[in-house]
């Protein structure tokens, strides 16, 4: 009860922001929301469940090009669209998972590399299903059971993204199953021998949070209006899983300020150093895992003790 | 059939260069364990190297060579040095390394970026653009070179490997750790010795394809991403695994482009279909290690 009323009051909060904001501010807010909603469910793949995986940053450009596809070529209605969208996600994330959670350590790390690069190749090769290098576009979302959502209140439906995302995540963290992922993620020999399933926690954790980033892309493909192969390019999986590291990898937090600094260094370094700012992702990258290893949330952590500490002497 | 054998001397080429960057993730995954996405960076920036003292400055081939080669060197140990040994030391857990690699993939490129710019750069060929032909057998003069340089470095890491103490002791930290070290084989001394020869041999073969595909920033990923396919193709454990894994990718990605009556775009995903077809059936690759 008492966290469905903190649901509440920030998704009311979040949503307040979406009615104040200029276009361009809009756009912005909405990327943000975008990118901590895809960085809480790659914490949750890399930093709780243990595997570093290339392949989320593609189930988004899945999603987005799925319900894209759906509609406008196949002519599906938009709910059913979303059932099917998400169904596409969820069967790729198996036929992926199944074989690729067998591999430990960097193989796994290989095969999603792979199937992320042959994912753009796909869409470059696509012909009219995918408009090939100039992707889809000039499409607008349709009428959902005859209500059009559009401006500030398509922000809310982001919001709400975000924080059901949260939520769910949040839930599954604390049940058996996060404790199961945690386990299998610190040692897997241990984990089988207390008797958790590591194959089969393993593949559910791959393709809940798959699932979780491809249907933030069917989210993502109403903001622009227009998806094409470089939107989902490689970079993108390594920049998630900086934001993860950077602000602390297994705490949903951390996830969050990672996402929303790492989106905001560009914008705010541009006027200085121009388009550069690769390049501070990568210092920052090297300089978080070589001295703060659990990330800008370990810094807090770490304040918060001293707090305490002083409190009682 | 003259232009068969021209795609094979082509492809053999190509299959060396790939080889020489499984050969890079080898020498370093060997005795440490560490995947390092950053090799292909470094066949980078050894191709910036080559525009830099042969481009630029003009200097000799075999003169630019010794100094990309020995540049090269330095930039592999200081990297071990600075962000792989405090992890090492400090107990990390195994991935962190790993992950500061990935760091040290976007420092390298954006360095080159910031300073060279982001256009192609042209290197020359080590002895022009002629074209040599040997009866039937024809290719240009940079493919033969790449071909002889490459099968030296293989005869003489194989040498190294198999026949010096030094290259014993590399095999040793290989198959176990703790005990080469309690044999006082000094276990530092062998990981930046593995570093430093990585970045040297990618350097090389980044200098080596260079004349064909102009040095650009961005030509590290995807010659890590060739690289490694070989690599799991021929195994991890030897070093003519990944001799062997550079010829059959170099080989099915050329004679799919040449003959396979499939759409061109989609040839770019074969040798990531069978990357991955790899990955599933045979993830220790075509040759086992020694044990």
């Amino acid at each position: 009860m008492k966290s469905l009323l903190k649901f509440i009051v920030a998704a009311v909060l979040l949503s307040s922001i979406a009615f104040m904001l200029g276009s361009y501010q809009t756009d912005v807010y909405r990327k943000v929301l975008l990118w901590v909603t895809l960085a809480l469910s790659y914490n949750f793949l890399f930093g709780i469940a243990g595997q570093v995986a290339f392949s989320h940053f593609t189930f988004y450009g899945i999603g987005a090009y799925a319900i894209v596809i759906l509609i406008f070529q196949v002519g599906l209605p938009l709910p059913l669209a979303i059932l099917a969208g998400i169904a596409i996600c969820v069967v790729l994330a198996l036929v992926v998972a199944i074989p690729a959670t067998r591999l430990d350590g960097f193989y796994l790390a290989l095969a999603t590399l792979a199937f992320a690069q042959l994912f753009i190749v796909v869409l470059d090769a696509g012909g009219k299903v995918t408009g090939s290098a100039g992707g889809l576009a000039n499409y607008r979302l349709p009428d959902l059971f005859g209500i059009k959502v559009n401006g500030p209140w398509y922000t809310v439906v982001i919001v709400l993204l975000m924080l059901t995302t949260l939520a769910t995540l949040w839930r599954l963290d604390r049940s058996y199953f996060g404790r199961a992922c945690r386990a299998v993620r610190d040692d897997a020999e241990a984990a089988e021998a207390m008797g958790v399933n590591v194959v089969r926690t393993k593949i559910i954790a791959y393709t809940v949070t798959s699932a979780m980033a491809g249907i933030a892309g069917m989210v993502y493909a109403f903001v622009d209006n227009a998806v094409n192969p470089p939107i989902f390019g490689l970079e993108n999986s390594f920049i998630l899983l900086f934001m993860v590291i950077v602000g602390g990898s297994g705490r949903h937090a951390g996830a969050i300020i990672g996402a929303v600094l790492l989106y905001f260094i560009p914008l705010l370094l541009s006027p200085i150093i121009g388009h550069h700012h690769a390049l501070v992702y990568g210092v920052f990258m090297v300089a978080v895992v070589l001295f703060q290893p659990k990330g800008l949330i370990g810094i807090w952590d770490w304040l918060k003790l001293r707090m305490k500490l002083r409190s009682r002497a | 059939m003259n232009d068969f054998l021209e795609l094979i001397v082509g492809a053999t080429a190509s299959g060396c260069v790939y080889a020489l960057v499984a050969l890079s993730y080898l020498l370093i995954t060997r005795p440490t364990g560490i995947i390092n996405f950053a090799v292909g960076e470094w066949a980078m920036l050894g191709a910036f190297g080559g525009f830099l003292v042969l481009s630029r400055a003009g200097l000799p081939y075999p003169v630019s060579m010794v100094l990309i080669l020995a540049g090269m060197f330095l930039i592999g140990w200081a990297t071990e040095r600075l962000t792989v040994r405090p992890l090492v030391e400090r107990g990390a857990p195994a991935l962190a390394p790993i992950l500061a690699l990935l760091g040290m993939l976007v420092v390298f490129r954006e360095i080159i970026s910031v300073t060279v710019g982001p256009d192609p750069q042209p290197v020359p060929p080590a002895f022009g653009f002629g074209r040599l032909e040997l009866g039937l057998v024809a290719g240009s003069y940079q493919s033969f070179f790449i071909i002889t340089v490459t099968a030296v470095v293989f005869a003489s890491v194989w040498y190294f490997f198999e026949r010096t103490l030094a290259g014993k002791s590399f095999e040793a930290v290989a198959i176990d750790r703790r005990a080469a070290s309690l044999m006082g084989i000094n276990l530092r001394r062998v990981t930046a010795l593995a570093f430093a020869a990585s970045a040297a041999v990618a350097g090389l073969a980044g200098v080596l394809v260079a004349p064909n595909v102009a040095a650009s920033y961005l030509m590290g990923v995807p010659l890590a991403i060739q690289g490694f396919t070989a690599l799991v193709i021929g195994g991890v454990g030897r070093v003519e695994g990944a001799l062997l894994g550079g010829m059959i990718l170099a080989f099915v990605e050329q004679f799919t482009v040449r003959y396979a009556p499939i759409p061109p775009g989609l040839v770019q995903g074969v040798p990531l279909v069978l990357l991955i077809l790899f990955l599933l059936v045979r993830p220790t690759g075509l040759l086992k290690a020694k044990t």
